[in-house]
């Protein structure tokens, strides 16, 4: 029975050949292999609409494929499989739509600008895609972990594309080390997973969320090493969480972001949208039922999400350029998917991952967009009255930026605000901490608001502040397609789920909820529900959206408002200044990069020095020795070797004479 | 032929079995012959590829005697010959597969390299008549005969070293090995008049029935027992009878080092294994006579000898004779870590198939050192430098060979060390399998030496080289791939050689 699920392992592997053709003959296709990436990942798009749909008529996949280490005698077996539930289902057609979308437009930004390299980036591109797609499907949390360490290797391959400029180079280490920082710690969860249950499995009887589960209820016995189960899983799930706030640059692991900004903007689009910043929250909701069994766990994911979206989008407020702003939008957005994830709002994070994951994309298309026409300057401050020379970029972008600042009707509003909600009641549910972090979060609406409109005023209104702006370059339509697919996205994907109206007229529209509510059992959010309830406390108060609801869309209105009524002249003024001492701080992201730094030569440079010192002198010294013993009596053998034949006749004789001798006292021949 | 055609009707006459040697020896003949009527030909071709064709003729006879089982358990056992003097069985055939494929590769190859001398016909008559010294050392069975093959091996061998008559360090070299060469013989007739003395006889298995009723002389035998083994680690290279390998590899024409160090080697280990199983069985020895604790004393002397002294070297083909030492090393495991109720046939027949992977990737070595100077390349490291971009395809193949003889996958040589060592292990002599680990880390780094010079390192001179010489690049690419299909092939030739080497125990 060839079902869809049977070609599941080709929307992996259609990007990975697009890869392998990009670097093999890239060179010698047309737009350096840019066919290539668009066919693979339209094909991935295809089939993965079509599993969607397999999906939501009730089929699940969960099947190992590939054994590649057999484990004997209670040892741990090592697998690759694919897990398709309606979360990996909607999470493929996410990823492939923003994959395909993402390729068209870089014909746009890379091939017309006459970039070289191309086949290099068409490669990158295509393994991108292909990592965060075997990501995606992963059945246990080893293939994640594999696949997870590509999308970081990639993200490192493509940021640094321009490596002959000083910035990208560095901007590209420091993404892969901070994110490294991060991974580390999975590292070590993924070893204790290993080490608790013998399995990494996501889903059935025998995975390990499934089994930790059964431990706290006295069913299931497995090595905590020592410590009470519930204490213990806290502690895997927070190793794990190490690389989640990683790879999904949450405090205070989210300093390579902002640098990330180097690489090309199709790049950004990709790793802020769908893959690599995704990858992390990903993870979260993957294994969530792991995480609901810990009610420390939630909290510090929520208080993570809720201060990650404060801070950063705080910084946002006073940058210059337009990807700077974007990027400190998205750390602030995944901050509420962090939030949501933590309070208890699984499918308001999946849903506002899904929102997210378009209005952004289309928000770093537009900004490439304006890239372009600005000759590659991305100042703000040189923009303005870009709105009636490129009218497709404008509508799209804003758009986006509507629903970015979450204003009803646009896609953010109802994700974000169903976040927001879900936090609310399970915190006046009886989980006091999390109303701290719904504090932050619902204060990051405003801001949110604020330095959205802020950017799409200096960047598109008011009068053209330079020669470049007044005369823009033109984009074709390989930039104006995918921004229209994505600007209608960006208005309308909210719709799929809109809990307040739900609400209010009693219709069933929520189809998120249903969605995610059936499929494999143990992973659904039905099941998560009864887990935050019976296991980690959270219970519901009962309070309808609506007030809650209008609350966060005042606030974004205040900040959108606020931005209008500052920047919304024909030659706005920089109101920077005004903030005193409070715009240097946030001038420099709060010196969180100079901390980091001053971390890194003060505590950790003295210690690698030390082991270096014990390798250069210990380890070193030893092989050295050994080494340089062996030349030594090479070079004694050497000097034996004299080259006179009676020494050699000589010496012969006695080492007979000795063997002789040796043997003969030994034996006894005397 | 008519002897062909006879073996379809019924079997071959025992005498048959030789068949090898005597194609040898008639080749090695009939180039004589040619050479008294025209001693100034210079008709290389004509002359390399009779003694080709020889060799490779002998090979056929040898492989298909292998296959078809004469001289093993399957039709009847070993064929003795000639009053016990002669015998033929497995293991004689499989070394001779060794000699005589080596021999083909150093006659094709000595086709360039000798192509402006004068005397060639001499030179493989010499390599043939060297070769039928090999197959009946292998073949012998009694002490006389040892002797008489050996020399009969030997005396070709100083010729050949001394073969270029106008190059000092080739007579030099010569003389060198000679006169070490007449001490040890001197050795080892001298310990084998000591062990007729303690046994009264010369043929193996007479002498292991004497041993096995006891002897009253027991320091005489074992006198005469280290003696003869000092015999064999001249023809082997092992320390301390190693002084002229090193000499001698250097200063000869570098196919005749190829054929020294794999064939002639091959040989003493041939001779050494039939004789230490056969006429000194473990289990017969009288107490206080071990030669099993000597061979592992030499063993791991010689191969930490070797391989140190060849880090060591600046002269690539110097450093290739230490290597070769350092082989010497590894093969002596095969006598050294037999025991009373070991495995013993496992480690011998290891040590054989090393012998003879050994023997493709040695040559190999030595017969590049061959296409070098006949390029006028000179003979240190540096001078290798950046050979890679303009020899490409000989360059691939030494660093195969290279590989191979540090024992790295995927090259026959590293399935040869590596079974050769898991037996030493099998056997309880993990020890000498650590050592020989060891040392094995250490050729790492002056075999990659000579790839990092031909790959890696930039080309200095401006030399140009001549001609592809197209003998010598035959040999090599033959070389390299028999290198590379041994690595699949290794189960059927492990396989053959233990069985054949079980025969003997």
């Amino acid at each position: 029975m060839a079902g869809i699920f049977d070609f599941v392992p080709a929307i992996v592997l259609l990007p990975f050949v697009s890869f392998l053709v990009a670097l093999a003959v890239g060179n010698r296709l047309p737009k350096g292999g840019a066919f290539a990436g668009i066919v693979a990942t339209a094909g991935s798009f295809l089939l993965s609409v079509a599993t969607f749909f397999t999906v939501s008529g009730g089929q699940t996949y969960n099947q190992t494929i590939y054994t590649w280490a057999n484990g004997l005698d209670g040892a741990v077996t090592l697998t690759f499989g694919l897990l398709i539930d309606p979360l990996s289902a909607m999470m493929l057609v996410i990823v492939t739509l923003i994959a395909t979308l993402v390729h068209v437009f870089s014909l746009g930004y890379m091939n017309d600008e006459g970039e070289t390299g191309l086949p290099r980036y068409y490669a990158g591109l295509g393994l991108f895609t292909a990592s965060m797609l075997g990501f995606v499907v992963a059945d246990n949390l080893l293939m994640a972990f594999m696949f997870f360490e590509l999308v970081g290797l990639c993200s490192y391959l493509l940021i640094g594309f321009w490596f002959r400029e000083p910035g990208p180079p560095s901007a590209a280490k420091k993404a892969f080390l901070v994110t490294r920082f991060g991974d580390y710690f999975f590292l070590v969860g993924v070893v204790a997973v290993f080490a608790t249950f013998g399995t990494a499995a996501f889903a059935g009887s025998e995975s390990f969320p499934h089994l930790a589960e059964q431990a706290l209820h006295g069913e299931h016995s497995v090595n905590t090493f020592g410590f009470e189960p519930r204490t213990w899983f806290t502690i895997v799930g927070l190793l794990v969480l190490g690389g989640v706030v990683g790879k999904s640059a949450q405090f205070p692991l989210h300093t390579w972001l902002p640098d990330a900004m180097e690489g090309p903007t199709p790049v950004s689009a990709l790793i802020h949208a769908a893959t690599m910043v995704a990858a992390g929250v990903y993870l979260v909701a993957r294994m969530y039922g792991f995480y609901a069994l810990s009610p420390t766990s939630l909290s510090i994911i929520a208080l993570i999400g809720g201060f990650t979206a404060l801070f950063a989008a705080t910084m946002g407020v006073v940058k210059r350029e337009i990807k700077q702003v974007l990027a400190y939008s998205t750390i602030s957005q995944y901050g509420y998917m962090m939030l949501g994830l933590g309070g208890g709002g699984y499918i308001a994070a999946t849903f506002h991952l899904m929102t997210h994951a378009f209005f952004k994309a289309l928000l770093f298309l537009g900004a490439g967009s304006v890239i372009i026409a600005m000759h590659h300057n991305e100042n703000m401050w040189e923009m303005g009255g870009l709105k009636d020379k490129m009218p497709v970029t404008y509508y799209t972008f804003l758009s986006g930026s509507l629903a970015l600042a979450g204003i009803v009707p646009f896609a953010g509003f109802w994700s974000k605000d169903e976040v927001l909600y879900e936090t609310l009641v399970h915190g006046l549910g009886g989980s006091p901490i999390l109303l701290v972090a719904y504090a932050m979060g619902l204060l990051a609406v405003f801001f949110t608001g604020f330095y959205t409109f802020r950017m799409v005023l200096l960047t598109f209104h008011g009068e053209p502040r330079s020669q470049t702006a007044r005369d823009p370059h033109g984009v074709h339509w390989n930039v104006k397609g995918p921004l229209v697919v994505l600007g209608i996205l960006a208005a309308t994907a909210g719709l799929v789920n809109m809990t307040p109206v739900a609400e209010l007229t009693g219709l069933e529209i929520e189809f998120l909820h249903q969605w995610l509510g059936h499929g494999i059992e143990g992973l659904t959010s039905h099941h998560y529900v009864e887990l935050l309830e019976s296991q980690a406390g959270y219970h519901a108060a009962e309070i309808g959206p609506i007030v809650p609801g209008l609350v966060s869309l005042a606030l974004a209105l205040a900040g959108a408002g606020l931005a209008y009524f500052l920047y919304n002249d024909a030659e706005p003024t920089e109101h920077t200044d005004k903030l005193g001492g409070a715009k240097t701080v946030l001038y420099n992201n709060y010196y969180q990069d100079e901390y980091q730094v001053w971390l890194a030569n003060s505590l950790v440079q003295p210690f690698s020095r030390g082991a270096d010192k014990f390798d250069q002198g210990v380890v070193d010294g030893v092989v050295n020795g050994v080494s340089s013993v062996s030349l030594l009596s090479g070079n004694r053998v050497r000097r034996i070797q004299s080259g006179v034949v009676s020494n050699y006749a000589v010496l012969l004789t006695l080492g007979l004479t000795a063997l002789i001798l040796g043997f003969g006292l030994l034996g006894g021949w005397f | 032929m008519s002897a062909l055609l006879a073996l379809q009707s019924s079997p071959l006459p025992d005498w048959a079995a030789v068949a090898p040697a005597l194609i040898l020896a008639l080749t090695g003949l009939l180039l004589l012959a040619i050479d008294s009527i025209n001693p100034t030909s210079s008709n290389s071709p004509v002359l390399a590829g009779i003694s080709t064709a020889g060799s490779l003729f002998a090979f056929a006879v040898a492989g298909w005697f292998l296959i078809e089982g004469t001289g093993q358990a399957a039709t009847g056992g070993e064929i003795s010959l000639y009053g016990d003097a002669l015998v033929v069985d497995g293991m004689s055939l499989f070394f001779t597969l060794i000699f005589t494929i080596v021999a083909a590769m150093v006659s094709i190859a000595s086709m360039d390299y000798l192509s402006k001398q004068r005397y060639q016909g001499e030179f493989y008559a010499l390599v043939l008549f060297a070769a039928t010294g090999m197959v009946l050392m292998s073949m012998s069975n009694s002490l006389a005969t040892a002797f008489v093959s050996l020399e009969l091996a030997s005396l070709p061998s100083y010729a050949l070293v001394g073969f270029l008559k106008d190059n000092k360090g080739s007579i030099e070299a010569a003389l060198k090995y000679f006169l070490i060469g007449a001490l040890s013989s001197a050795v080892f007739a001298f310990g084998i008049s000591l062990v007729y003395a303690a046994t009264g006889s010369l043929l193996f298995p007479d002498v292991a029935r004497a041993l096995s009723g006891g002897t009253g002389m027991t320091g005489v035998l074992g006198m005469g027992m280290l003696m003869i083994l000092g015999g064999f680690a001249f023809k082997t290279a092992s320390v301390p009878f190693h002084f002229w390998a090193p000499e001698a590899y250097e200063g000869a024409p570098a196919p005749v080092s190829a054929f020294l160090s794999s064939a002639s080697k091959a040989a003493g280990f041939a001779v050494a294994f039939r004789v230490f199983i056969e006429a000194f069985p473990i289990t017969q020895l009288p107490a206080g006579v071990d030669w099993v604790l000597a061979f592992q004393i030499l063993a791991v002397v010689t191969m930490t000898l070797g391989n140190f002294a060849a880090a060591t070297q600046e002269n690539v083909k110097r450093m290739l004779a230490y290597s070769s030492i350092g082989h010497a090393g590894y093969a002596l495991i095969g006598l050294a870590a037999l025991s009373a109720n070991g495995p013993n046939a496992n480690v011998l027949g290891a040590s054989m198939a090393h012998l003879l992977v050994y023997g493709f990737m040695n040559t190999g070595a030595f017969l590049f050192i061959a296409l070098v100077e006949h390029w006028g390349v000179g003979r240190t490291f540096e001078d290798y430098n950046g050979l890679g971009a303009k020899a490409p395809m000989a360059s691939v193949a030494m660093s195969v060979f290279m590989f191979s003889l540090a024992g790295l996958p995927p090259f026959g040589g590293f399935f040869s060390k590596y079974v050769l060592f898991y037996s030493a292990i099998e056997a309880g002599f993990w020890w000498l399998a650590a050592v020989g680990a060891i040392n094995s880390a250490l050729s790492l780094f002056y075999y990659s030496r000579v790839v990092k010079a031909l790959w890696i390192e930039d080309d200095t001179s401006s030399l140009e080289l001549g001609s592809k010489p197209v003998g010598l690049y035959t040999a090599i690419l033959f070389a390299a791939v028999g290198t590379l299909l041994l690595l699949p092939a290794f189960r059927p030739v492990i396989e053959t050689a233990q069985t054949v080497a079980a025969a003997l125990f």
